[in-house]
């Protein structure tokens, strides 16, 4: 029953590819609000993650070494943390030391959204802002996956 | 040599030659076309193009008179408030985000990023609100949450009682700096 609803929420999230990303606008570790339209034009990475969610741990550090390899190509990445705390939440972020932006989403709205029911959950938009490819949960390796799905946009 | 292929006779051949010759004797022999000079596009392509400019036309007027429409529909004016947000200066004040109240129920929450607060700063206006309200008297709070004079953190609250009557009712969130004070000053306006 557990598994058939994880697929669920998989195939849930997967639904999204072709649609628009829903828009949305969240503080930053920073201070600094980011809001996901401004970034249209660019291919965005948003890797929905949380403290609790063992993965998120693993995958994090890959995606800064997608972020610092192909920013300078139109690649921005986004951690978007849905943990209920932010200031634990920002504790974790900091101490993983990443350097891409690390925004906190602490209401439901934009995860029911995405469809959000297992963490990690990576989603690749395109630079027209349509959803191409969505990852729920995340095993070491898998960003060489991301790396062929970011080159491919990138290069549209 | 291909065996499915079909002898041809040489006096069928003759033919193809005497009729490709008389063809191309008489193109030779026509007076040439005047040539269109190297750099202008052809005749055809240019009419095209402006069809397809005046399809585009058609297009975002069509989108307009849509867009129109469907707000008219979903928000006629009987019932229509639209609340706009304006920024004026803004020295004392860093806006972060405005959450507006009309009869205690929370109808709009809007987080800024710097572009947007630049964009407000150059004069832009922003709808932060558009939506349904019954003829009759209702209350608007609006709270703006930013940084204050020397970096402080700011949240203030407005509010106003306002007649909503048959016609649409426009209010505008206005945010200017009080210079004497040199404190920001949010103000509600009712345009009439």
């Amino acid at each position: 029953m557990v598994l058939a609803a994880l697929f669920a929420t998989g195939a849930a999230a997967s639904s999204l590819i072709g649609r628009p990303a829903p828009d949305f606008a969240l503080k930053g570790l920073d201070g600094n609000n980011l809001r996901l339209s401004e970034y249209r034009g660019q291919v965005v990475l948003i890797n929905f993650w949380a403290r609790w969610a063992g993965d998120s741990r693993v995958e994090m550090p890959a995606l800064d070494r997608l972020d610092k390899t192909y920013r300078r190509a139109g690649l921005v990445v986004l951690g978007v943390s849905v943990d209920e705390d932010a200031t634990r939440a920002g504790e974790f972020a900091t101490a993983m030391r990443v350097s891409y932006p690390i925004l906190f989403d602490t209401g439901p709205r934009i995860g029911r959204g995405y469809f959000l029911g297992t963490m990690p959950t990576t989603v690749l938009v395109d630079r027209s802002g349509i959803v191409r490819y969505v990852k729920v949960g995340y095993k070491a390796g898998d960003d060489r996956a991301f790396i062929d799905q970011i080159r491919e946009l990138l290069r549209e | 040599m291909n065996p499915h292929r079909r002898p041809v006779s040489i006096a069928t051949r003759a033919g193809i030659l005497v009729w490709l010759w008389a063809a191309a004797g008489i193109a030779l022999a026509a007076p040439p076309a005047a040539q269109p000079a190297p750099d202008a596009p052809p005749a055809d392509f240019k009419t095209l193009d402006q069809e397809v400019q005046g399809v585009k036309k058609d297009v975002i007027e069509l989108n307009e008179d849509l867009f129109v429409l469907e707000e008219n529909l979903l928000f006629p004016a009987n019932t229509q408030v639209a609340v706009y947000l304006s920024m004026d200066v803004g020295t004392f004040f860093a806006l972060d985000s405005v959450t507006v109240k009309i009869d205690d129920k929370e109808v709009a929450n809007y987080l800024y990023t710097a572009r947007e607060v630049k964009a407000l700063l150059k004069g832009g206006v922003q709808r932060i609100y558009l939506g349904n309200q019954k003829v009759g008297k209702h209350e608007i709070v609006a709270f703006f949450i930013g940084k204050g004079p020397h970096g402080i953190d700011y949240r203030r609250g407005a509010a106003l009682t306002f007649d909503k009557g048959i016609g649409a009712k426009y209010l505008e969130l206005k945010i200017t700096d009080r210079v004497p004070k040199h404190q920001p000053e949010f103000v509600i306006k009712d345009w009439e």
